[in-house]
């Protein structure tokens, strides 16, 4: 068992003046599971692409079973037996599962695809893991979890013996991710090695034989998973000691700030993406929406913030009616709101940070009288926000596009909050953000909420629903499927929730819509 | 994340329009040459022909139009969205400045300014027409700017071919427009309109870059989501900068009848294609206004000079054209390139 199955020895990785690797030695055993771990811009996913053959390294060595290897590209790294899942799947939606398992090495009968044979293959494979999954079925039409199965089938198919899982867990329910922990003990089991990137603590004490951690792309600490914590990781992943559960007092709800009645957004013909959806967020509380990404919620939230009209339904924000007026006007209202996507819909990376941090205030004083910007005003009050934010940028008249994913989020989450507005969305306001980060952004949460802004959560991710939630709902299949006081939620029930199972859920003496 | 941006530190920034302008001279003088002629004598004629002091004026005035129609694009541009019916909105403004001149009865320096003022309405109008299009219909910009120029072409050349047209002179064009109507000369050929299109540029660039519609503008080009997001109307900014395109659009062909043809002659403003050269000066700055305003400067030289050269040397002055694609198209690669590696 303890052969070396694959070794990095001196990486170095320049981006221009960065180092992203900075001569990184890892060595992983067969059969085990080792853990990547760091913080954002720690040199993870350069390292992971050099050893998928993504990208060559500026100096250094790589070895796969002792032999040393040259990539020319992915291609010759998968042919060695290299695998990699990457976090955003690379599948055909509109093929079939099996189409997508075999593409590229398709068994032929006569020069044409043996299709029976191909779903036999796949079949076959996907039995001996357990990886239950339907050769036959349209991927498109497959939960993420089924379609991460597709994904480790696709590397297994070309008979992976490293398989690479670059944040595996962020799309998946709990109990996903216990079948996903289960398929990749099968794979040890069969002498697979896997190399396992995370952020998530947990799951590296619950799965992984190593860990490896990075910082400033240089390896800090390398230890044995049995013999450590989750707070030597931690101090090794930040260089200090962070405190992962938030200190908050009870709530003490005001007055409604937002309600929705019946709330609806249809599809074409199908059934509602959004359907009567219900709520009400009083001042002063952290409602949590948990569920798995897809259940509706970024539909709710289009309809909850003006940037698409409900088909049915009413929203009103501080008792104005807004349903179906525009994001200025419900801004207008009272709304801030904490996009999903810093990147796509939270910033414009090629503007300034001064230029992002004024969206939203440029209309107003100080930074503008309505029609003319203030300048200076504008420096000034990006000066404070980065500083009060602690954003980790140069100068407020740089492009925010460089800035790592949790300082970009910092630019998003300071705009937001400087509002002050009486109403904040956070939709998964610290996905892939570090560790510090999320401490940082979970604490400026509760400020909100202590300050008596009413906080609507959205989060796949259950243990920030768990740590800042004075009140849960769960939403699947477009409706709230439940609502429960934050002390009444534990990962169980929510993960049983959140896939739908109300019955299992030994809901004793709670609403169950 | 921060992976990905790091990435593009690999590729240092070689200043790509001078890059393009360099290869476009290359190219041109090699073409030259392989025609017979002597690249250096072309360059010095399209130089002297620019930019000699007694050549000023003419420069200027063919700088007019063509910087004119360089905002038309740019203006949308600077928002991410693209306006090609620059054509249809010249000819519209052209043709309403022509019919107000001739038949509206007001005197002198009031003619001009109604003749102007319901050249840029109607022509602004026009071009909002598209944007209403989209934001209504989900009509792409990108084609039905393009194709509502030629109905406005069309009509126009019809009105002058014949309900409007001049019965003394017999081609497809009006009447002389009064001498009241027409824009006072500065000197040689050139007019007010140069004045006119000066404070244009000067606000457009001062709306970029001081007023709280710019910085909206300016934010929706670099991530209209993001504009969205934040509060900015999609719908209203269209409609408006769709507005003010059209608007500079009907100047510029008010300028023309107003200041140097003194009526509306059927594919008079059509023929030395401003549209499409200032849409390329406006790529070429990628939509930025003092930018784009030096681009059209530099083509209005360019185009000038060629005309200079083609009477003092043997070559065509489509080289000037040529040279214009080529810049435009090495831009256009190494925009294509830089996409690919970030």
């Amino acid at each position: 068992m303890s052969t070396i199955e694959l070794e990095a020895r001196s990486i170095v990785k320049r981006y221009g003046p960065l180092v992203a690797n900075d001569r990184i030695d890892l060595s992983v055993l067969r059969g085990q599971v080792h853990a990547v771990m760091g913080e954002n811009g720690a040199g993870k996913s350069t390292l992971m692409s050099i050893l998928y053959g993504m990208q060559a390294p500026d100096s250094g060595q790589i070895l796969l079973r002792g032999a040393e290897m040259r990539y020319r590209s992915a291609l010759d790294a998968i042919g060695a037996g290299m695998g990699m899942v990457h976090q955003a799947f690379k599948l055909f939606n509109s093929l079939t599962v099996w189409e997508n398992v075999v593409y590229g090495m398709e068994p032929t009968r006569f020069g044409f695809i043996d299709r029976r044979e191909a779903a036999k293959r796949v079949a076959t494979l996907a039995e001996r893991y357990s990886l239950r999954v339907d050769p036959n079925a349209v991927v498109g039409q497959l939960s993420v979890g089924v379609r991460q199965r597709v994904e480790i089938l696709k590397a297994l198919y070309r008979d992976a013996r490293v398989l690479i899982l670059d944040e595996p867990t962020a799309v998946l329910t709990p109990q996903e991710r216990d079948g996903l922990f289960d398929i990749i003990r099968n794979l040890t089991a069969d002498d697979r090695t896997i190399l396992f990137v995370t952020h998530k603590l947990h799951e590296v004490m619950a799965i992984t034989d190593r860990v490896t951690v990075l910082r400033d792309g240089k390896v800090v600490d390398r230890m044995v998973t049995s013999e450590t914590s989750a707070r030597e990781i931690i101090r090794a992943m930040t260089g200090r000691a962070v405190n992962l559960t938030v200190e908050k007092r009870p709530a003490e709800p005001g007055a409604v700030v937002l309600e929705a009645r019946g709330l609806t957004v249809a599809t074409d013909g199908g059934k509602p993406v959004v359907d009567h959806v219900d709520l009400s967020i009083r001042a002063g509380e952290i409602v949590g929406i948990a569920g798995v990404a897809g259940n509706g919620q970024t539909e709710l939230i289009e309809a909850l913030t003006g940037l698409r009209v409900p088909d049915g339904g009413t929203v009103s924000i501080q008792g104005t009616e807004v349903t179906a007026l525009d994001v200025e006007r419900h801004r207008d209202a009272g709304l801030a709101y904490i996009p999903e996507d810093r990147a796509t819909t939270g910033t414009a990376l090629a503007a300034s940070a001064a230029d992002n941090l004024a969206m939203g205030f440029q209309r107003k004083p100080p930074l503008s009288n309505g029609r003319l910007l203030d300048a200076s005003a504008m420096t000034t009050h990006a000066k404070r926000l980065i500083e009060r934010f602690g954003v980790k940028i140069g100068s407020e008249q740089l492009a925010v596009g460089t800035l790592s994913g949790g300082n970009l989020q910092k630019v998003v989450v300071a705009r937001e909050l400087s509002h002050a507005a009486p109403l904040l969305i956070a939709e998964q306001p610290t996905r892939g953000v570090d560790v510090g980060a999320i401490e940082f952004i979970h604490g400026q949460l509760v400020a909100e909420r202590d300050r008596g802004s009413a906080v609507l959560l959205i989060s796949a991710e259950l243990t920030e629903i768990l740590a800042l939630s004075d009140r849960v709902l769960v939403m699947f299949d477009g409706r709230i499927l439940a609502e429960l006081p934050a002390a009444e939620a534990d990962e169980e029930t929510l993960g049983l929730l959140m896939a739908g199972r109300v019955r299992d859920a030994h809901l004793d003496g709670t609403e169950a819509a | 994340m921060s992976e990905r941006s790091v990435r593009t530190l690999r590729f240092p920034r070689i200043p790509a329009v001078p890059l393009a302008i360099g290869i476009g001279i290359l190219i041109g003088g090699l073409l030259v040459l392989a025609s017979g002629g002597d690249p250096i004598a072309a360059y010095r004629e399209i130089l002297v022909g620019a930019l000699a002091p007694s050549n000023w004026p003419n420069t200027l005035n063919w700088a007019v139009p063509l910087v004119g129609m360089t905002l038309v694009a740019a203006l949308p541009l600077r928002g991410g969205m693209v306006n090609l019916g620059g054509d249809g909105q010249l000819v519209i403004g052209g043709l309403v400045a022509a019919m107000a001149a001739l038949y509206l009865p007001l005197p002198g320096p009031l003619l001009i300014a109604a003749s102007i003022l319901c050249a840029m309405v109607a022509s602004g109008l026009y071009a909002s027409l598209a944007a209403w299009g989209e934001t209504r219909f989900g009509i792409p910009m990108l084609i039905s700017t393009l194709l509502l120029s030629y109905p406005a072409i069309g009509i126009a050349s019809y009105l002058v071919g014949f309900p409007l047209r001049d019965m003394a002179t017999g081609l497809a064009q009006t009447r002389m427009i009064p001498d009241a109507a027409r824009l006072p000369t500065i000197s040689g050929p050139l007019n007010i309109g140069l004045i006119l299109m000066i404070v244009v540029a000067i606000a457009v660039v001062f709306y970029d870059r001081r007023t709280v519609g710019g910085y909206e503008l300016r934010m929706r080009g670099l991530n209209a989501k993001f504009a969205g997001y934040g509060g900015v109307r999609l719908a209203s900014q269209q409609m408006r900068v769709m507005f003010a395109s059209g608007a500079i659009a009907g100047l510029v062909g008010a300028i023309l009848v107003l200041g140097s043809l003194y009526r509306y002659q059927d594919g008079a403003l059509l023929t030395p294609g401003y549209t499409w050269s200032g849409l390329m000066a406006a790529l070429l700055a990628g939509g930025a206004p003092l930018g784009a305003i030096a681009a059209g400067l530099f083509f209005a030289g360019l185009q000038t000079g060629g005309f200079a050269m083609q009477r003092e040397t043997a070559i065509p002055r489509v080289l000037t054209m040529i040279l214009q694609s080529v810049i435009i198209l090495f831009l256009a690669i190494r925009h294509g390139v830089g996409r690919k590696s970030s």
